[in-house]
């Protein structure tokens, strides 16, 4: 009997951490390995042998400033053109108007669409004999000879044009995440600001944007953790090399170049490497602002 | 009197603006998707040979046939400049019927093709309409790319297997996470949050060495393994919040009735957690199923659906309706799910009332 | 979410990974008969195997009561087979299918039989002259040339009247196409030339193909030939679609309009005229002092050394190579031209026949050279280097740059093996 509950204490006490457990293995095995796999490999020549050459090989390609600059451009940017649209169109959800249901429910569907379908669709779309061209000449916009050349290919249309089909995707999820806030609030707050003689743009001002602040971080980390997806949509519009970001050399000298020589393999390491230090220290400052770290010492 | 219809007249023109600023919204949002799923119906010619294109996928095409010297010149009506134009002169009638099929995605027949040359004997020429086949663009898609199908099934098998990985390790965590007090359940908590934004891309190359080590290299099951990282950690969050609605006292009444503790969470808790789990499964389902990133580095020979329509995308060699109509295969099954799920993510997001 | 839609799904969900476990099969065949093995590199894809097995192998093995053991094998995996059988002397290999580059090598080692005497008993068949200094090695033959491809002209024919007078489309030189072009570009107010600007694409063969004409080798970036076709290719500045540079294949802004005159891969330009027979004239490639430049690929048949069934190996190849089955052959699977000049009889006038007749012109005249992929460390790098040049003298300069072209020269020698 005495053994009986020992034993059934034992269990208690083990059953979280056996529960735990396949969660632990499972990401040691396949998430830590090629974590610290990565760090480790970029260290490594084919041989086996320990150089920087691969680092220095990354610091002297002459797309890797390219890279960083259309990064970091391209994130910003379309960080803070996203923000301002999402933001906007989450206040118009809020006035409730009859039909935002439905409105909310068109605006979320890009969030559905696979990056490759979307490519597929702004491919055709930005030819310049393609359907914006034939849009904009039925409803009289442009003449049959005036087509707009979308994709000249040039680095700044280039930029423009991502930036405009990233903003197509994913103003609805930075939306989503600022109409949660917004409901979130106290409505009272705001109706004393009014009753105090504010206007609607005092209230926003002074009231509401304070108050959401902590979910405008959290939206605009997230966008900008997102934003290093943004390779696939240049690497499919454009090819590769055209508009180089970390994350594009990465895949092309591992899927390109690699084959032929196994040596860029070691490379896209390198890069590999880089890549996660600059997303983990995002993820890390994400963490910090949310609040993450202060409730753990609540328990 | 004069007052409240100013009044009234100013509030018209504010929900006014307001309906038009939506409505201008909707058309950016849907307009791109509308043609996304119009191109995908249309054919060749809609396509290529016709500018501005079409608004509208058309249902039939108009032909015309004519005696030439080399045997027969066929032409097709186009519908923006409103002229037949001339695609070929052959006296192949073989060719022409494959032609038609391929160029206007209409089927000619022998007999019908036959009836008419047998008119063009008394006439100069003969015109006539064919109803376009609506689909023909996405079984051909299947029938060029021939690897489409193969990697159409090793991408379902991908996210079932997906699914049942994350949805048996990342409940147990869960669980685990609602019902217990641990040593470091915060850390890993967080941890699981790190994981979760961390860019699988940079592990890719790794854990591409690491399944060829274990014999998993370029393989569906693999590529589900690698996958399921990301989805664990979010079933464990979702999971998590279920089991937390749903009272303990329930499983501890069962127990009292005669059930162990097992029982009592498999008839008891787990029904009552299944909406919740098939929301995390299509989640799962979702994420391997628009995956390609990984893909393309952890599969050589046997690639997933998404990855095949990357290819096709990517040197679409000149057929852009049969590589909208990949992509519309890929988005379908995907916004199917999402639809299912939608009402999860928002309240994940600190509870949209929709 | 409603119960049943759940136990739906999961039904589901069972029944797909179960049928899809199952949906994996393999066959097998057996044979008494003498088995002739040959090891292709040709037909991988398998509707193209099936096409050849069905079509053209049975046919062989009926009239010669054998059995063909046909498998894909790519070039790297067939000269260590080769070197295994010869080295163990237990060869079982009776037939290869190699790429054109490899040729040196299998020759070089030996691997395999001289075809010379064979050759001269075929009275009804000339392979292709083009080929000739690739496939014969101090004097005599060891290759067959088989499934060729090359680079040919396509044009709309709105481009047609800005075409110089006096100028013959089929026997067009460069300089010619480069009037024509910027003559396209005057009357019409937007370039019209096309070739593939997305990088490692195409370009280095499109442009290759030019500087073959001039008396240039390939990749040549700096040679004297090299930097005629740069005089030439810099006057096309103005001339290029304006969205060139994001043309990883031409065929979509050919079959639009978009784009009215471009030279290009024989598939390609395949492509482009069936969309459209009556809107597109095709040419062979252009010319220039040095002849017909057009990059060229092939691949050859050869017997290995010490065949178990040689005399069956002899008939095969002379099987294969005749000008009606080659051509069967040819159209059956994607893309090829078939190497022989006897063929441009049996073509008629029908749209892939047409595309067929110019080719074989090509490989006929023409100055050609394969893509020389294995003398590199990493061609990808080397297509890289010519993409870069082009952009930079053609497209931003306008004007030939030596010092920037001996840079990418060296470039490119670094690269080399």
């Amino acid at each position: 009997m005495d053994s009986l509950t020992h034993s059934r204490s034992i269990w208690k006490k083990a059953a979280p951490y056996l529960l735990i457990a396949p969660t632990i293995v499972w990401y040691g095995f396949f998430w830590a390995r090629p974590v610290i796999q990565a760090f480790y490999g970029g260290f490594f020549d084919l041989n086996g042998h320990f150089t920087l050459d691969n680092y220095k090989f990354v610091f002297n390609d002459p797309y890797f400033l390219q890279a960083i600059f259309n990064t970091f451009f391209i994130a910003i940017v379309s960080v803070a053109v996203e923000f301002v649209l999402a933001f906007g169109l989450s206040l118009l959800i809020n006035i409730r108007f009859k039909g935002a249901g439905v409105f909310l429910f068109i605006a979320t569907i890009p969030m559905a669409l696979p990056f490759v379908a979307i490519a597929a669709m702004w491919k055709a779309g930005l030819a310049t004999y393609g359907w914006l061209n034939s849009f904009l000449y039925h409803v009289g916009l442009i003449a049959k000879n005036g087509k707009i050349v979308f994709m000249s290919g040039n680095k700044w249309p280039s930029i423009f044009v991502i930036i405009i089909i990233d903003a197509w995707g994913v103003i609805p999820s930075m939306m989503i995440i600022l109409v949660a806030g917004m409901q979130n609030l106290n409505e009272e707050l705001k109706e004393a600001g009014y009753i105090f003689g504010g206007t609607r743009l005092t209230v926003l001002r002074k009231i509401t944007i304070p108050l959401l602040k902590s979910t405008i971080t959290t939206a605009l980390i997230l966008r900008i953790i997102s934003a290093i997806q943004i390779w696939a949509i240049i690497t499919l519009m454009f090819g590769y090399l055209r508009l180089p970001t970390l994350v594009s050399q990465l895949v092309f000298y591992s899927d390109q170049r690699a084959p032929a020589d196994p040596v860029y393999y070691q490379r896209a390491l390198a890069y590999s490497v880089i890549v996660a230090i600059i997303i983990s220290s995002i993820v890390i400052l994400y963490l910090k602002v949310s609040g993450s770290f202060r409730k753990e010492e609540n328990g | 009197m004069k007052k409240e219809l100013q009044r009234n007249l100013v509030r018209t023109a504010r929900t006014t603006t307001l309906y038009i600023l939506v409505a201008g919204v909707a058309m950016v949002i849907l307009f791109p998707i509308y043609f996304l799923v119009t191109m995908s119906l249309m054919s060749d010619f809609e396509m290529y040979n016709e500018w501005p294109l079409p608004m509208l996928p058309s249902f039939s095409m108009s032909f015309k046939l004519q005696n030439s010297q080399k045997g027969y010149l066929l032409s097709i009506y186009n519908k923006v400049d409103n002229t037949y134009l001339d695609m070929l002169d052959t006296n192949d009638t073989g060719y022409i019927i494959n032609f038609v099929k391929r160029k206007t995605n209409c089927t000619l027949t022998r007999e019908k093709l036959n009836e008419i040359i047998e008119e063009l004997k008394n006439n100069s020429k003969v015109e006539f309409k064919l109803r376009k086949n609506f689909l023909l663009n996405y079984t051909l898609f299947f029938r060029l790319k021939k690897d489409a199908w193969p990697a159409f099934l090793r991408s379902i098998y991908t996210a079932v297997v997906t699914i049942l990985i994350s949805l048996s390790i990342g409940g147990m965590g869960g669980y685990a996470f609602s019902r217990y007090f641990f040593k470091g359940k915060n850390f890993l908590k967080l941890g699981v949050l790190f994981v979760r934004m961390f860019p699988a891309v940079a592990t890719a190359i790794p854990a591409a060495i690491i399944l060829g080590n274990m014999g998993l290299y370029d393989k569906p099951i693999g590529l589900a393994f690698i996958y399921s990282i990301g989805s664990i950690g979010l079933t464990i969050w979702i999971t998590a919040s279920i089991f937390l609605s749903i009272p303990v006292e329930l499983e501890e009444a069962a127990q009292i009735f005669g059930t162990s503790k097992a029982g009592a969470f498999w008839h008891v808790t787990l029904p009552l957690a299944l909406p919740g789990l098939a929301a995390c499964a299509m989640y799962a389902f979702i994420g391997s199923w628009n995956e390609y990133a990984q893909a393309i580095i952890l599969t050589q020979f046997n690639p997933t659906f998404p990855v095949v329509v990357f290819e096709y995308v990517l040197g679409a060699t000149g057929m852009a309706h049969l590589a909208t109509a990949g992509g519309m295969t890929l988005a379908i099954p995907a916004v199917i799910f999402y639809l299912f799920i939608r009402r999860y993510i928002l309240r994940m997001w600190g509870g949209v009332r929709v | 979410m409603k119960k049943p839609v759940v136990f739906f799904l999961t039904a589901l969900l069972v029944t797909i990974t179960v049928s899809v476990g199952f949906a994996t099969g393999q066959r097998e065949g057996g044979a008494a008969k003498p088995v002739l093995v040959v090891d292709s590199r040709l037909w991988s894809p398998p509707e193209e195997q099936e096409f050849v097995i069905n079509n053209v192998l049975k046919d062989f093995e009926t009239q010669n009561d054998c059995t063909i053991d046909f498998s894909i094998v790519n070039d790297n995996d067939m000269l260590k087979r080769a070197k295994v059988q010869q080295s163990t002397n237990h060869v079982s290999t009776d037939v290869i299918i190699a790429y054109v580059a490899k040729f040196p090598e299998w020759v070089k080692n030996g691997y395999v039989d001289d075809l010379t005497s064979y050759v001269a008993s075929w009275k009804d068949r000339t392979f292709s002259k083009g080929f000739e200094k690739l496939t014969i090695f101090n004097g005599k033959q060891y290759f067959l040339p088989i499934g060729a491809d090359v680079y040919l002209l396509a044009a709309n024919k709105k481009a047609l009247k800005y075409l110089p007078s006096g100028v013959d489309v089929q026997n067009i030189t460069w300089k010619q196409v480069v009037d024509w072009a910027i003559a396209i570009k005057k009357g019409e107010g937007v370039g019209k030339f096309a070739w593939t600007g997305v990088p490692q694409k195409m370009l280095i063969y499109q442009f290759g193909s030019m500087v073959l004409s001039y008396g240039g080798g390939f990749p040549d970036v700096d040679s004297a030939g090299a930097i005629k076709a740069w005089q030439q290719a810099v006057r096309l500045q103005h001339a290029f679609t304006p969205a060139v540079k994001t043309y990883d294949n031409v065929v979509p802004a050919m079959k639009r309009g978009e784009a009215w005159l471009t030279v290009t891969h024989n598939a390609r330009v395949g492509q482009i005229y069936e969309s459209n027979p009556n809107q597109f004239v095709i040419a062979p490639a252009p010319v220039g002092p040095a002849g017909r430049g057009a990059i060229a690929g092939t691949s050859g048949l050869a017997i290995m050394k010490n065949a178990p069934h040689k005399a069956l190996a002899v008939k095969f190849l002379e099987y294969m190579t005749r000008p009606d089955i080659m051509l069967k052959l040819m159209k059956g699977t994607g893309g090829f031209i078939p190497p022989i000049d006897e063929c441009i009889k049996l073509l008629g006038t029908s749209v892939k026949d047409e595309v067929i007749k110019k080719s074989l012109i090509v490989l006929n005249q023409g100055v050609l050279s394969f893509v020389p992929g294995a003398q590199f460390k990493d061609w990808g790098a080397v297509k890289l280097v010519v993409d870069k040049a082009f952009n930079q003298l053609v497209l931003v300069e306008g004007a030939v740059d030596k010092a920037y072209l001996a840079k990418a020269a060296k470039e490119i020698d670094a690269l080399r093996k």
